[in-house]
């Protein structure tokens, strides 16, 4: 420590320069994270907000909720601990009295009955009572302005939707979602409202503490269940999109390794004459080996740190339409793992400590 | 009482196919007291008859006892912890820690032998020397006589019986160089070292108890010194 410490105090530039640069590499991991956990959370947090185990769908839809299509009386026959109906569809919309191109939002309409368990908890406003009546997810009044009270007019047709209330966290497919009745929703689906039997939804949301879903019980071969886990991964992009990105973060923090381990080794052999007079008065190569890894450990501590704060600040201060949000296991695994790798690269350069002759350094 | 001595010792180095004998048999010791010189031409081996006593590298064939320890048949790392202990080095280049401060350069010594050492002490040696007053410099912003003398505090701090010094004034001009080794004689009596110094400059043998000459790797006492 002694040594690792004077030394960065002396050359306070060198050292400034190179915590700049783990610093800038931990920023890009981390905000990286944050995007892409950001734009995979778009797509699913509101069914992550059902709370629920399994998703029954028709076997033809190949777990595309889009392509299901179940009747009223078809979900009848599903039971399980605890069942919700699902009308499901995507649309757009544009808030009354605007016009134009801007004022367009892709949303997803979910139809649901109010009492049941996907009943999202509205936290500003009142739920919806009537075929009428909408929640909204709360980014559509942050990002486009729509106020309690506010009329939504749908995308080519003439149904009218009052917004009520608002709820967080519920994007399905990177649009905020609409909850409203499952009469609405034929209405928006379909164009007519059908509560018979043959009247159609497009899931079965379940609650169900067995194992692989054993609990579920359904009198009906073209339904499937399906564990939300598989189900969410199979949202349409939403595979494509974590690949993508978690190649892209496991690339990023494998380059900021060997970017750092290059540094502490390009250091270490900087001073290879120096460590040679050294091992010449005796000191051994384990005491120099220990003050390199202790300052590989003061660096990256100090530059992923400084990274992290950046990105908290960062986070903070970006615009409600960018998908960012933190996530502390992440943001605690990537601490973690810039410090070990940064360490690994100065033990590398630790054999090149031991391999030093004394007898060189001094002829 | 000898702290350094050196029986039968030789050392040849190979290339392939020729055998270059850098140090033919050679027995030497230097009792504690005794300020010693070696000089020679360069490339004539007394570098490398320095290195042997330093431990930095072992004899082709005989040994080097330090205070009767077989010094040369340890192990390398047993070897390292020895030189730490018990031999001092002087190097012709300053062989100071380029970040550390004059104090913290004995302070470093401290942290390798997990030992303190009281502040009286360490301040008598640096008065000794006449660097204290230049404790929070750098060695970059020492003169070359300045860092030499900081050198010489370093190699006696943790007390070892044996100094040895490589063209200690190599980089002095001849004022310097004659105080560097006024030092190291003053040393030597006071505190009962052993000392070799291996220069090639002949002017500053007069302080020596002992002059040796080194020529093609044999080594032989000059009389009159």
């Amino acid at each position: 420590m002694f040594l690792a410490w004077k030394e960065i105090k002396y050359s306070k530039t060198r050292f400034a320069l190179i915590i700049g640069v783990m610093i800038l590499v931990s920023y890009l991991v981390y905000f990286l994270t944050g995007l892409a956990y950001g734009l995979a959370q778009d797509n699913r947090t509101s069914v992550d907000k059902w709370e629920a185990d399994g998703i029954v769908l028709t076997d033809e839809s190949n777990s595309n909720i889009n392509m299901s299509m179940i009747t009223l009386g078809q979900a009848e026959e599903v039971s399980g601990d605890e069942t919700a109906l699902l009308g499901q569809t995507a649309g757009v919309i544009r808030k009354e009295g605007t016009s134009g191109e801007s004022a367009k939002i892709n949303v997803t309409f979910f139809g649901i009955e109010p009492d049941e368990f996907i009943m999202p908890e509205v936290i500003e406003g009142k739920p919806f009572t009537n075929n009428d009546e909408a929640v909204a997810d709360i980014s559509l009044k942050e990002e486009e302005g729509i106020e309690i009270g506010d009329i939504v007019q749908l995308a080519g047709s003439d149904k009218q939707l009052t917004v009520t209330g608002f709820t967080e966290n519920a994007k399905f497919n990177v649009a905020p979602v609409l909850y409203t009745t499952i009469g609405s929703f034929q209405e928006i689906r379909f164009e007519k409202i059908d509560d018979s039997d043959d009247g159609r939804i497009s899931a079965v949301i379940v609650r169900d503490n067995s194992e692989d879903l054993a609990g579920i019980e359904i009198a009906n071969n073209d339904l499937i269940p399906y564990k939300i886990g598989d189900y969410i991964y199979k949202i349409p992009g939403y595979s494509a999109q974590v690949l993508t990105f978690g190649l892209m973060i496991g690339f990023l923090v494998v380059i900021a390794a060997v970017v750092i381990g290059i540094f502490i080794y390009v250091l270490t052999l900087q001073k290879s004459s120096l460590f040679g007079v050294m091992k010449a008065q005796g000191i051994s190569s384990g005491y120099i080996a220990k003050s390199v890894i202790a300052q590989t450990f003061i660096l990256s501590t100090v530059g992923v740190g400084t990274g992290l704060l950046l990105t908290l600040g960062t986070s903070l201060a970006l615009p409600a339409t960018v998908p960012y949000q933190n996530n502390g296991l992440f943001l605690g695994g990537i601490t973690l793992l810039l410090i070990i790798v940064a360490v690994l690269g100065a033990l590398f350069s630790v054999r090149t400590v031991v391999k030093i002759d004394p007898l060189e350094a001094i002829g | 009482m000898k702290l350094i001595e050196c029986k039968n010792i030789s050392k040849n180095f190979g290339d392939g196919h020729k055998e270059i004998e850098a140090l033919k048999e050679t027995n030497f010791s230097v009792e504690a007291g005794e300020f010693v010189a070696i000089i020679g031409p360069s490339g004539s081996g007394k570098s490398t008859l320095l290195t042997i006593i330093g431990g930095l590298q072992t004899p082709s064939k005989g040994k080097v006892l330090i205070k009767d320890n077989p010094f040369s048949e340890e192990e390398e790392k047993k070897r390292a912890a020895l030189r730490f202990k018990e031999i001092g080095f002087i190097l012709q280049a300053s062989n100071l820690v380029p970040f550390l401060n004059v104090r913290d350069q004995l302070r470093l010594v401290n942290k390798v032998e997990k030992t303190k050492m009281e502040q009286e002490q360490t301040d008598g040696l640096l008065e000794e020397l006449d660097v204290l007053r230049l404790e929070k410099n750098y060695p970059s912003d020492l003169s070359g006589g300045e860092r030499q003398r900081v050198a010489i505090a370093r190699a006696l701090y943790h007390d070892p019986s044996v100094i040895l010094a490589d063209e200690p004034t190599a980089s002095l001009d001849s004022e310097r160089a004659f105080e560097v080794v006024d030092i190291l004689a003053r040393e030597t009596k006071s505190k009962q070292k052993a000392t070799i110094m291996v220069t090639h400059d002949e002017r500053l043998i007069d302080k020596c108890d002992k002059v040796y000459v080194m020529k093609d790797g044999v080594l032989s006492l000059r009389e009159n010194a």
